[in-house]
């Protein structure tokens, strides 16, 4: 075993680093999470629906953006802006249009088989009062389906949260970001991306937990509602 | 509105093909104000699609509906020298508010009390106010005795409960004529009765229906007109007694032979 001696007391005056890393994790999972649970309604409705013109592109959409690593998206987004619109873009900006539309596709998906899963019976009922299409979605099925999509939504805002450590490689300044800069001036990676993953743990595990909650109370509601 | 001569219902010529199944195969129906028809036959005869033609849940392969003297759709063609007809959904919407429809498996809104299930038309699609809407809901619970039940969540209650809620809520929408579709199917035999109790009311009272059963001893005391399908067609017609008790053709007769257990 090589020697080493920890000192975990040599990244104090650094904490700022580290502070600053983390609102800009935040910052970027805040974004993607609200971005893509909303995107993720309208392309998933989409893919549902029967009518081509919704449904092809949507399809198109969710299979590239499912298909290809987040971490190519992302780098993608950042190089070839310039080229296609003629617009540097930030890597800020970059980070959120690749991990958010990689999450969007995700969250489609949960949503196309959330309202799949709603018996045929509840729009027909809908239908048989005379209610229309979209009013029957947003008050009849919606409400229903995202009540079991729950549990697959914490899951995916787990993996988002993580996934925004890849805009790292555009030099977006994240947590990880951060956590390079320092390890490159200090020497001390061992101390630097322990603490780093620590951090990463401390913003997450809270999801995990609240997830496990939700599904605790869905499974009780179940019971009485369902 | 119609007078109390003109029929609520015709249908001429019905046919209706899923893929190469030929379900219905020409199918005549006249439905006058404050009729009670009842639909009998076998599973398969196409008793329930004939149901679901009428309020388009499923689309008319050729055949031609007056619902309220209004035809449905624009003619397009023909098969089989039964006239096509082209829907237009904005359409249907609106004959689907004069048509009301129980399902055999309730279908009640579970996200929703017993009381929102029974507003929910009137507030979204009537466009009524929450007040007129509370007060028609209550009407309607009231009449199938369920009033105290209002807001309890659906699966709080018993089927036959949810089924009376199911005939609520139609009736909300103040329909020119209800449609059943084998509404006590799925139903534990104890049940049963009080929602035929419900629906023998609502045609005491006047309520112009189209009933899919199998509950003969219903058909025989509550309808006016027995129709026996077989087949995709009306095999034979006429009064309770006529079909029920003295039918003519063997098919008919077959089919009443598999109900050993009725009482009349």
């Amino acid at each position: 075993m090589i020697e080493f001696e920890w000192n975990f007391g040599i990244l104090v005056p650094y904490w700022g680093n580290f502070l600053r890393g983390a609102i800009v994790t935040i910052e970027l999972s805040v974004i993607v999470i609200f971005a893509s649970l909303l995107g993720g309604i309208v392309v998933g409705m989409a893919r549902y629906s029967s009518n081509k013109w919704l449904n092809l592109p949507a399809t198109v959409f969710v299979e590239i953006f499912r298909n290809t690593p987040v971490f190519v998206q992302i780098v993608w987004f950042f190089y070839a802006f310039p080229v296609l619109i003629g617009v540097q873009m930030e890597g800020f900006v970059a980070a959120i249009l690749g991990v958010g539309l990689n999450m969007t596709a995700y969250t489609s998906e949960i949503y196309r088989a959330g309202i799949q899963s709603i018996h045929k019976g509840q729009w027909e009922a809908a239908k048989a009062v005379g209610m229309p299409y979209m009013r029957t979605m947003r008050r009849i099925i919606l409400p229903q389906a995202i009540r079991r999509m729950i549990p697959a939504f914490a899951n995916r805002i787990i993996e988002g949260a993580k996934a925004t450590a890849l805009a790292s490689a555009i030099a977006v300044g994240e947590l990880l970001h951060e956590g390079e800069l320092l390890a490159q001036a200090l020497y001390r990676p061992l101390e630097i991306y322990t603490v780093i993953a620590v951090l990463f743990f401390v913003l997450i595990y809270p999801l995990a937990l609240w997830s496990y909650w939700l599904e605790r109370r869905l499974r009780t509601d179940e019971k009485v509602t369902l | 509105m119609t007078g109390d001569n003109s029929p609520i219902l015709k249908v001429e010529s019905l046919h209706k093909k899923f893929g190469d199944l030929h379900v219905l195969r020409g199918i005549d129906l006249t439905v006058n104000k404050g009729d009670a028809i009842c639909l009998v036959g076998s599973s398969g005869s196409g008793k329930s699609t004939l149901l679901r033609c009428i309020n388009f849940m499923e689309h008319p392969t050729a055949g031609k509906i007056t619902i309220d003297g209004e035809v449905v759709g624009r003619e397009s063609g023909t098969f089989e020298s039964a006239p096509v007809y082209q829907y237009k959904e904005r359409e249907l919407i609106k004959v689907r508010t004069h048509v009301g429809m129980v399902f055999q498996q309730f279908n009640l809104f579970p996200h929703m009390t017993v009381l929102a299930n029974v507003m929910e038309g009137l507030i979204q699609v009537r466009k009524l106010g929450k007040e007129k809407a509370h007060e028609i809901a209550r009407s309607n619970l009231q009449r199938v005795e369920l009033w105290e039940k209002a807001e309890q969540y659906p699966s709080r209650l018993s089927g036959g409960q949810q089924q009376r809620v199911a005939i609520a809520r139609a009736l909300a929408m103040e329909p020119d004529i209800m449609l059943f579709d084998e509404v006590t199917s799925s139903l534990d035999p104890e049940l049963v009765g009080e929602v035929l109790k419900s629906i023998q009311d609502l045609s005491k009272a006047g309520m112009t229906m189209v009933v899919v059963t199998h509950e003969l001893g219903f058909a025989y005391h509550v309808a006016k007109r027995v129709l026996f399908l077989h087949d995709g067609i009306i095999h034979e017609e006429g009064t309770p007694d006529e079909v029920l008790k003295h039918p003519g053709k063997e098919r008919t007769k077959a089919f009443l032979a598999g109900f050993t257990d009725f009482n009349f």
